[in-house]
């Protein structure tokens, strides 16, 4: 169970990493698009199981 | 306007990845950097933590347990248990237990030693810390490196965590990243967290093997009143009290004795007390490097435990051990971990000679100090057949 | 140059960068990470990546919290929720103030008791305490403000007081002893807030009110409106009575599931991708502030700034350390949110219990002043997310003032519980 619940958080850090993205595409203003980009880097270095 | 527009981003995308890619191969360097272990002549067997609750296979936690001894491990002598690296980011402790397989010779009584009671821990450093991944001891051979690691399980192999920690069995509320603490989860559980079954499977090794005494390896940082000190649970006061007297006369140094609070849950002086038949005892000895009011972050602060802001909040009364320009050299702060290890070995032996310790060849607190810790580590290249493992 | 001279230097550097970074327009959160760049480069770290990306992965937990949090509420105002409770709530208490507010008090201070996060109250009953509130007659700055100070309150109050148990675990003091010495003063202190920045409130003018309100979709009910709220107190209530069966779920998930509930009882069909990204899009000040706050304790860690100014703090007289608590501890949640516990929390508790006062009650009074910091610059998180979910419009320095007077209540009382913490040690009971 713990393992599933793990995993279930790996899934909810991949759907916020995407919507991050997501809006870094659509995105039309440099600060935002910075600012997009530093708050994905945590959220990929879980996802990617680095940190 | 869309190419400058296409064109930025594109520049943006390019430093995060950069920044992405340094970073992860950075803590991924670390998190697999592997530390050799020169077993001495001591070694009966490495097993590992699974052979006493096989819950904990093929999970990291699942730490190697060095026995040493002489002849067959079934001895009806005494039995130790040594932890090393139940709060990684206490090389202390790590570095004494490490001495004490690369040296120690059991005469009487079988000793086992544990050098990352949470290797989970070892292999993360903590967030907003800014801890250095890792450190070097010079030797005769060259340097030696060890991870730095960090007080709690990495969230990498035990996540999430609660919105309050619940202890177990006493129900005792503990903030909620204590569920990652190696040193607020004992005695541990089955069914538990990563860090709850590592507990449990330790707690199964002491049932198991008949431990007498267990020793907990620490540092604490100096405005913690529970410093420079044996914590002792009732059942070793005498012991206890004993040995701070013959290290104080023997060994170059003075060491005072606590007793274990009934009320603070989870703790090894506390729990392997309550839950088995061993006398648990903790030691403390004084690392700057992780008090609040420390300067600059790093290596050099870490093994030489010197450090201005620290003496500031001394000389105003704030700290429970001193600090002068001296600092708290790693060579004094493992030879007090030593040779408080011998002379607890000692004192037990006198109080209980049917179940006598008698360890041999391990360097002592001036010894280590004189020739430093390194001088006592084993080179790898040079190690015999058998006798290399890695942590 | 001593390591005295070399922090001040490299403070210097960080708040003139942070200055100048201000000046050129840039945003408080790029300012931020802007400031920690010059400090690490100060420092002679150069740029230290992996120091930059462990900062930024410090609040990490949190970030998924306001995430789920938000995206819950959001899921639950599309559903057509928020404006049922609301004229429900004002068709029945709308002439009973005293009874209205005690209500609302109650609602304010349940997620962020049992979260430990003032955010999770704004975005949870805020938004919706808001809209009752205006309707009777509160200027929406005035609204900002009581809800701000009770949700600050209601972080500290127990059961899950963060800055009480990041402290307590710093000294390895147990988290027992808390729950009233936390208890009395959030309510005495939520009350006296709500009946003074409420005290002009007019009796609702109710099918005013109604005509103005949305009306919610002809489906909605109790039950689909109750239904995720039952599964959010199921889940951690659970979590707490049967701690060894009952699997941890952690906060983040708790408001997953409680929104996945909100979908599927919604009478009417949910865009939950759509709303995702506005959420993320609504939330990037707020992970962004956290993320870079993170990078910025990390440099300021690393360089050595973090334990001048901890050290400075810690070594003033006694007397004036209580006297200024008011003033560091909101400051220094200001900069450093929930880090301010262990830098600064624990060397003054430390000397508290160095001094004879009792820690836990002198740590509790403590506790309900550091949340006012969460209105201050430069990180003001809460503070802007409260302006954000009322949708105040007046500048910030306008709330600001507002919350003052009970601001300063707030802490005279935190303030008394230290000073008087050896007397009161009585509360300690459990």
């Amino acid at each position: 169970m713990a393992a599933f619940i793990t995993f279930l958080y790996y899934l909810m850090v991949a759907f916020f990493a995407a919507c991050f993205i997501w809006n870094f595409r659509r995105s039309r203003n440099w600060q935002s698009e910075v600012l997009y980009l530093i708050v994905l880097l945590p959220f990929l270095l879980r996802l990617f199981r680095l940190k | 306007m869309k190419n400058q527009l296409i064109r930025r981003k594109a520049i943006f995308t390019a430093a995060f990845l950069l920044v992405f890619l340094f970073s992860g191969l950075s803590f991924y360097r670390s998190r697999h950097l592997k530390e050799p272990v020169v077993a001495g002549d001591g070694l009966l067997e490495v097993r590992k933590l699974s052979h006493y609750f096989p819950g904990l296979r093929g999970r990291i936690n699942d730490a190697s347990v060095y026995i040493l001894g002489k002849g067959t491990t079934g001895s009806a002598d005494g039995a130790a248990l040594v932890l090393g690296g139940s709060h990684a980011e206490e090389p202390a402790g790590r570095l004494a237990a490490w001495l004490l397989v690369e040296n120690a010779r059991l005469e009487r009584g079988r000793l086992f030693v544990i050098l990352s009671a949470n290797p989970s821990a070892s292999t993360s450093t903590r967030p907003g810390g800014a801890y250095p991944p890792d450190y070097e001891i010079p030797t005769p051979w060259g340097r030696q490196k060890f991870r730095q690691g960090d007080r709690w399980s990495n969230p990498l192999d035990q996540w999430p965590d609660p919105e309050v920690y619940i202890h177990y069995p006493s129900r005792q509320q503990l903030a909620y990243m204590d569920i990652r603490n190696q040193n607020r989860t004992w005695p541990g559980r089955p069914d538990g967290t990563m860090t709850e079954k590592t507990c449990y499977a330790m707690t199964q090794l002491i049932i198991k093997e008949k431990i007498d005494l267990v020793i907990d390896l620490h540092e604490a940082e100096l405005q913690y009143p529970v410093i420079s000190t044996i914590v002792a649970h009732q059942k070793g006061e005498d012991l206890a009290a004993l040995a701070s007297m013959m290290i104080s006369g023997e060994e170059g140094f003075n060491i005072g004795v606590e007793y274990s609070p009934v009320a603070l849950r989870g703790l090894s002086h506390r729990e392997i007390g309550d839950h088995t038949q061993a006398i648990p005892l903790l030691l403390e000895t004084p690392e700057p490097f992780l008090d609040a009011t420390r300067g600059r972050t790093d290596r050099a602060l870490l093994l030489t435990g010197k450090d201005e802001f620290v003496m500031k909040a001394g000389r105003h009364g704030l700290l429970f051990e001193k600090l002068d320009e001296n600092g708290w050299p790693i060579d004094v702060r493992v030879g007090r971990h030593l040779s408080s290890i011998i002379q607890i070995f000692k004192v037990w032996t006198e109080l209980h000679p049917e179940r006598p310790i008698q360890m041999e060849n391990v360097p002592r607190y001036a010894e280590v100090i004189a020739r430093g810790t390194g001088f006592y580590l084993k080179n790898p290249d040079l190690a015999p057949a058998g006798r290399l493992f890695y942590e | 140059m001593s390591p005295t001279q070399s922090a001040l230097l490299i403070l210097s550097v960080m708040v003139a960068a942070y200055a100048l970074a201000k000046i050129l327009k840039v945003s408080t959160e790029l300012s931020l990470f802007l400031a920690a760049v010059a400090g690490a480069l100060a420092g002679g770290y150069g740029l230290p990546v992996r120091h930059l990306a462990e900062g930024a992965i410090t609040y990490l937990d949190i970030c998924l919290i306001f995430l789920t949090a938000t995206l819950f509420m959001n899921l639950l105002k599309e559903a057509g929720g928020v404006a049922f409770a609301v004229r429900a709530i004002l068709k029945k208490f709308h002439r009973r103030r005293f009874m209205l507010f005690l209500l609302l008090v109650f609602l304010l201070l349940i997620p962020g008791a049992l979260t430990g996060a003032g955010s999770v109250t704004v975005l949870i009953t805020g938004s919706l305490v808001a809209v009752v509130l205006k309707y009777t007659g509160l200027s929406e700055v005035r609204v900002a403000a009581i809800i701000f100070l009770i949700a600050g309150l209601s972080a500290a109050a127990p059961p899950v007081s963060l800055w009480a148990m990041l402290t307590a675990a710093g000294i390895n003091m147990p988290y027992v002893g808390f729950f009233l010495p936390l208890l009395i003063p959030c309510v005495l202190g939520a009350l006296l807030t709500i009946f003074i920045l409420g005290r002009k409130a007019r009796p609702v003018d109710l099918e005013k009110a109604l005509a103005e309100l949305p009306v919610p979709p002809e489906r909605m009910n109790w039950w689909r409106l109750g239904l995720p709220f039952a599964a959010f107190l199921v889940l951690v209530l659970a979590g707490r009575i049967f701690p060894f069966s009952f699997p941890i779920l952690g906060l983040p998930l708790i408001f997953a599931l409680t929104a996945v509930v909100a979908v599927l009882v919604s009478p009417v069909r949910l865009n939950i991708w759509k709303t995702s990204l506005a959420t993320a899009e609504q939330l990037l000040p707020l992970v962004g502030t956290l993320t870079c706050v993170g990078v910025l304790v990390q440099v300021m860690t690393l360089t050595g700034v973090r334990g001048l100014i901890s050290v400075s703090v810690v070594t003033l007289p006694a007397a004036v350390v209580i006297a200024s608590l008011f003033l560091t501890l909101p400051l220094s949640e200001a900069v450093l949110m929930w880090g301010a516990a262990p830098v600064l929390g624990v060397p003054l508790v430390l000397l508290f219990n160095t001094r004879g006062l009792d820690p836990v009650v002198a740590l509790a009074g403590m506790s309900i002043i550091w949340p006012l910091g969460d209105a201050l610059p430069p990180t003001a998180i809460i503070g802007r997310l409260t302006m954000d979910t009322v949708g105040v419009k007046e500048r910030y320095s306008t709330f600001l003032k507002m919350c003052l007077v009970p601001a300063a209540i707030i802490a005279l009382l935190g303030t008394l519980m230290v000073i008087f913490s050896k007397k009161l040690s009585f509360l300690t009971l459990f």
